[in-house]
């Protein structure tokens, strides 16, 4: 792991030997488990991610949403392997990946052209 | 909350079970590499079905307040939920579809119902039209779901009871005259009975199978993401809204 600025350092901590998630990933707001530990991989993508402020909208012109692009994030292929998760309805051929439970996001993305690829972004998420 | 609904969420860190809790001494981070993350026993495919406004999304939700990402909830949607629960010693990972904003009997496509294991079919009990529709309902059930797909008629809005109009027995005494089909009354706003209505719902698929097809057949069974894009002509094409 490189280890050059301390988001690095403090990313290594979460990630194990392997690549893959050391710790459980859960939500930010109420908790709910996402990932159990080592059964997502960490992928550098970038990709933009609506805000999770109340105010700013999702819609599907992407210019006038507020948002960030993030590019950190856990990857799965299967979405079996979340153990709670919601996804949004399509905007475009994207679907955004928000807490099961309490329905905060959006925490992560998946493409509709790509039906083996999930991704959480790690800033938008918990690790315990 | 239930916490039974929430078995997951609490082994935190555990990785699922089975592993060597019996040694609280043992360095955690050391030890967790050598247990393989716990696959799920079982995947179904849940979908709700009901009227419009009888409260099928907010069966899907934990929590009913508003602090949630309104940009997601109003604008977007949701779409679908993978929940986990953990029951009889399985753990059992649900795909759970609703259909809100499809409630027209004939725009939910046929491939909602096709790979559907459960059924949960919602009405509300301070809306005599709602408790009317469900024959039409049953109808679709009968035309598309599988025979196999266990079903579960909610009455929701309980905590509207000064309102009801459709008394218990009602509910109860259209459910008999279908042959499996489960009742109960839930309350969606106050999370009454939701985590139950989804357990029960697995209780019953789960009691029904064969333990060993379960595993092999299930898993290649499960819907993918979307719907089948196939849709019989007789139907209009799907998400069709009615306004």
């Amino acid at each position: 792991m490189d280890q050059e600025s301390k988001e690095s350092t403090d990313r290594s901590s979460l990630v194990s030997d392997d690549g893959k998630n050391s710790k459980s990933v859960l939500c930010q707001r109420c908790g709910s488990k996402v990932l159990c530990p080592g059964t997502a991989v960490l992928a550098e993508k970038e990709l933009f991610l609506p805000s999770m402020r109340k105010k700013s909208g999702l819609s599907s012109t992407e210019a006038s949403v507020d948002g960030d692009t993030l590019s950190a994030h856990w990857f799965v292929d299967d979405m079996y392997t979340f153990e709670n998760v919601g996804f949004t309805k399509d905007v475009g051929r994207i679907k955004y990946l928000i807490c099961a439970d309490c329905e905060i996001g959006p925490i992560g993305w998946h493409s509709l052209d790509d039906k083996k690829s999930f991704y959480i972004a790690l800033d938008r998420v918990n690790h315990a | 909350m239930d916490p039974r609904y929430d078995i997951p969420r609490r082994a935190a860190g555990g990785g699922g079970g089975g592993s060597a809790n019996s040694s609280p001494a043992l360095g955690a981070q050391s030890r967790r590499r050598k247990m393989p993350p716990r696959p799920a026993d079982f995947k179904l495919q849940i979908i709700i079905i009901g009227s419009r406004g009888v409260g099928k999304t907010s069966l899907m939700e934990r929590f009913t307040d508003d602090t949630f990402c309104e940009a997601c909830k109003s604008t977007v949607g949701v779409d679908f939920k993978i929940k986990t629960v953990e029951l009889r010693g399985k753990k059992i990972r649900l795909q759970i579809w609703d259909t809100a904003g499809q409630e027209r009997f004939n725009s939910i496509t046929s491939a909602y119902y096709r790979g559907a294991k459960g059924i949960v079919l919602v009405y509300d009990i301070t809306k005599q039209e709602t408790f009317e529709d469900l024959p039409k309902w049953m109808k679709m059930i009968d035309k598309y779901a599988s025979e196999e797909a266990e079903l579960l008629l909610v009455g929701n809005k309980l905590d509207c009871e000064t309102d009801r109009i459709i008394s218990r027995q009602q509910g109860e005494r259209f459910a008999s005259r279908i042959s499996g089909m489960r009742f109960c009354e839930a309350s969606a706003k106050d999370n009454f009975n939701v985590d139950e209505i989804f357990l029960k719902l697995v209780d019953d698929i789960l009691s029904k199978m064969p333990l060993e097809v379960t595993n092999k057949e299930l898993s290649n069974s499960v819907l993918s993401l979307q719907p089948e894009p196939e849709v019989p002509p007789e139907l209009p094409p799907p998400r069709m809204r009615c306004c």
